[in-house]
């Protein structure tokens, strides 16, 4: 067990550059604007927004979950040498797949990480921060709004479990009465 | 979901909102401590292991628990299963067995909440006296669209005709190893364009290497109207010890 620093470089980098939200964001598409065609794509350019579904380098193959619920649909796209963006290609992740369509087969041309966009006057918070408050043990409602079994399977400590569709049935009444109360919300993050 | 739920808040009123974006995943790799709940840790399909000393975990533990004391962990990690989920509880120690273990590549780590008095507080199940079950068992649930390995072994020896096999490696994967019986091999990039070649009155059971590239051509397959589900293989282990047609 050898005690190395060296896996947690690119976590740290990734979350230093770019925050993606969480995986299933509902809410989040509107945040994005993704770059615009260039000329020569201009024609055929087109989107896939959601997140990855898997990658294989040996197919040059990647699926993407686009839509919702129901509607959910798993597009596939080859990529090439000049696709661009492929770092953003991670399981799980929260993407934006620009393709165009080549002799019958679609293949993307450039892939960009799908921002997390904050309601107005809502903040983000890091680890260091959150870890401060939770050791201090500061007067804070912290919530975890992942379905309820990934809750029962680890959750952060002093956490309480609100799931999305719980929260939109029961409303307030899941939350502290008093409305000044410190709100911290999270999730999976970006996986 | 995070920014969805503060979304809602904001609506109801609350005026001190803030989301902790990089969420679970980031504060479990900071190796700061997270926890399993009650009924979570008594029914779910997980491995719960007991690093006391011995001597405490005969003397009383939760119901169920493994007994592997700290001291040991470093020579027994390759007994757990490193995809199962597996719940610690000791002393300060605990940590550092935590730390230890997400390093040696165990994804899923949680840690009893107050460990093993704080289990006991809450009037949860514990037994006592020898430990007889040292050997640690755990089978893997299936996940949606997988196909057992004894449904797909009937249809690679030939024994269930209602299916047919798809692989979706690369030809040249395929010249190497050699392909099972019953089987088309249909590179994943090529199965949109070769969907054609797959009965569609017929079960379809995709493999690849590992199960990736099963995976996503289950998916397409499924999109458009196929009865398909996917192995997970490790086509290095040969755990189907199916027939192979050698090249």
């Amino acid at each position: 067990m050898q005690k190395t620093m060296r896996k947690f470089v690119p976590m740290l980098l990734m979350v230093g550059l770019i925050s993606f939200g969480c995986a299933g964001n509902q809410g989040a598409d509107q945040a994005i604007k993704a770059g615009g065609p260039t000329e020569t794509q201009k024609k055929s350019a087109q989107l896939y927004k959601g997140k990855i579904v898997g990658k294989s380098n040996k197919a040059k193959t990647i699926s993407i979950e686009v839509g919702k619920g129901k509607q959910a649909k798993v597009m596939m796209v080859k990529f090439d040498e000049q696709t661009k963006g492929m770092e953003h290609v991670a399981k799980g992740h929260a993407a934006i797949i620009t393709y165009e369509q080549r002799k019958g087969e679609t293949v993307a041309t450039s892939i960009k990480p799908k921002l997390a966009k904050l309601p107005q006057g809502v903040t983000e918070i890091k680890t260091r921060e959150l870890q401060a408050l939770v050791d201090e043990q500061q007067e804070l409602y912290l919530v975890d709004s992942r379905p309820a079994r990934r809750y029962g399977q680890a959750h952060l400590p002093g956490a309480v479990s609100i799931p999305v569709p719980l929260l939109k049935k029961k409303k307030a009444a899941l939350l502290p009465a008093d409305r000044d109360r410190l709100l911290i919300f999270y999730c999976g993050g970006p996986t | 979901m995070s920014t969805t739920s503060a979304g809602l808040a904001k609506k109801f009123g609350y005026t001190n909102i803030r989301v902790y974006l990089d969420g679970e995943p980031a504060w479990s790799k900071a190796n700061l401590p997270t926890y399993a709940n009650h009924d979570f840790i008594k029914k779910g399909n997980v491995v719960l292991v007991d690093i006391r000393p011995s001597t405490d975990a005969v003397a009383g533990r939760i119901k169920g628990a493994y007994s592997i004391p700290y001291d040991q962990l470093d020579d027994r990690l390759d007994d757990i299963p490193r995809n199962a989920p597996v719940i610690l509880y000791g002393e300060a120690e605990v940590m550092d067995a935590v730390e230890e273990m997400r390093e040696d590549g165990f994804k899923y780590l949680s840690l009893v909440e107050g460990g093993f008095a704080g289990w006991v507080a809450s009037g949860e199940p514990v037994e006592k006296g020898p430990i007889f079950n040292t050997e640690i068992r755990w089978v893997r649930q299936l996940g949606k669209g997988e196909v057992t390995l004894a449904d797909f072994r009937k249809a690679a020896s030939g024994e269930d005709r209602e299916a047919v096999i798809v692989d979706a490696r690369t030809k040249e994967e395929v010249a190497e190893l050699g392909i099972f019986k019953n089987t088309i091999n249909i590179p994943l990039d090529e199965i949109p364009s070769r969907m054609s070649e797959i009965p569609k009155d017929k079960k379809v059971y995709v493999h690849c290497a590992t199960g990736a590239r099963a995976d996503m051509a289950y998916r397409e397959l499924i999109k458009n109207g196929y009865n398909a589900k996917f192995l997970l293989l490790n086509i290095a282990d040969a755990d189907c010890d199916c027939e192979i047609i050698k090249p």
